[in-house]
């Protein structure tokens, strides 16, 4: 679990912040051009991904540690329950939107517009990307130690 | 005939989930029938010659707000598109429990062969 050769090393640290900022760009235009939160999601947990391909996984942990993904992965659900809960509030019902009806009324087809549509988005994002980085980081942990079962059998 | 080229799609994730014996063949089996039930769901919405259901600036009117009637009768269906996105995030969850216990079941056996999995072990 050392990572690649130095070749792959050195382009993935070039390329890594650029598919980072890509993804939070998909993330925060969603509800303006194809996209969204899903997607940005993917490509931020992708460069973390790539990052732990080229560099070994322990290399990604103490960059990203499990525990701070995990609170990450909460805080997005968190966030995004927070704001459906404030349409309920503010606006009286699940998930309206409030912001675009009360406060920010904003132009169409500006970045900022649909009240609360990009907040959603971008709770969506910090959630898929966290947990699909766990999901990938916990698959990587498991290693198929046979020897120790097949001592249990005899 | 594109429906009937779906269908077939589904009955190949099928025979592979059914007829195969290795775990890791059996997910990927399921996997190819989800695909074909999104592009299925896909090809529900479509029209012929129709544009993506993205509002630009093209497709307002001169007044912020309306779109265009002529967008709103050549464009597909947004509907299953939003449908399948939800989907593929279902059964990308879905992919990672099944290849998770897959590779549970590997540490605990040694083996992917389901006949060769018999009995249950704590």
């Amino acid at each position: 679990m050392k990572g690649m050769t130095v070749i792959v090393k050195t382009i993935s640290s070039w390329i890594k912040v650029f598919i980072f900022m890509f993804g939070i760009y998909i993330t925060i235009t969603g509800h303006l051009t194809p996209g969204g939160g899903f997607a940005g999601g993917v490509i931020l947990a992708s460069s973390y991904v790539l990052l732990m391909l080229a560099f070994g996984r322990e290399f990604v942990e103490e960059n990203l540690p499990l525990a701070a993904a995990s609170r990450l992965d909460c805080l997005g659900a968190f966030l995004f329950a927070v704001i459906a809960i404030l349409g309920m509030v503010l606006g009286g019902s699940f998930f309206v939107n409030f912001l675009y009806q009360k406060y920010l009324p904003g132009e169409p087809l500006n970045l900022i517009s649909a009240g609360t549509i990009p907040l959603s988005n971008i709770a969506i994002g910090l959630k898929v990307s966290a947990s699909l980085f766990l999901v990938i980081l916990t698959l990587s942990i498991f290693r198929p130690d046979i020897s120790a079962d097949k001592k249990e059998q005899n | 005939m594109l429906y009937a080229l779906c269908f077939l799609l589904f009955m190949i994730g099928l025979y592979c989930a059914v007829v195969k014996k290795n775990m890791v063949k059996i997910v990927i089996g399921i996997m190819i029938m989800e695909y074909a039930v999104n592009l299925f769901l896909i090809m529900l919405g479509y029209r012929a010659g129709g544009v993506a259901p993205i509002v630009t600036r093209d497709q307002l009117g001169s007044t912020l707000g309306q779109v265009l009637p002529t967008f709103i009768n050549t464009s597909v269906d947004p509907l299953p598109q939003a449908l399948v996105l939800t989907a593929i995030v279902i059964s990308l969850g879905s992919l990672a429990l099944m290849i998770s216990i897959c590779i549970r079941t590997y540490q605990r056996y040694g083996t992917f062969d389901i006949t060769e999995i018999r009995r249950l072990k704590g």
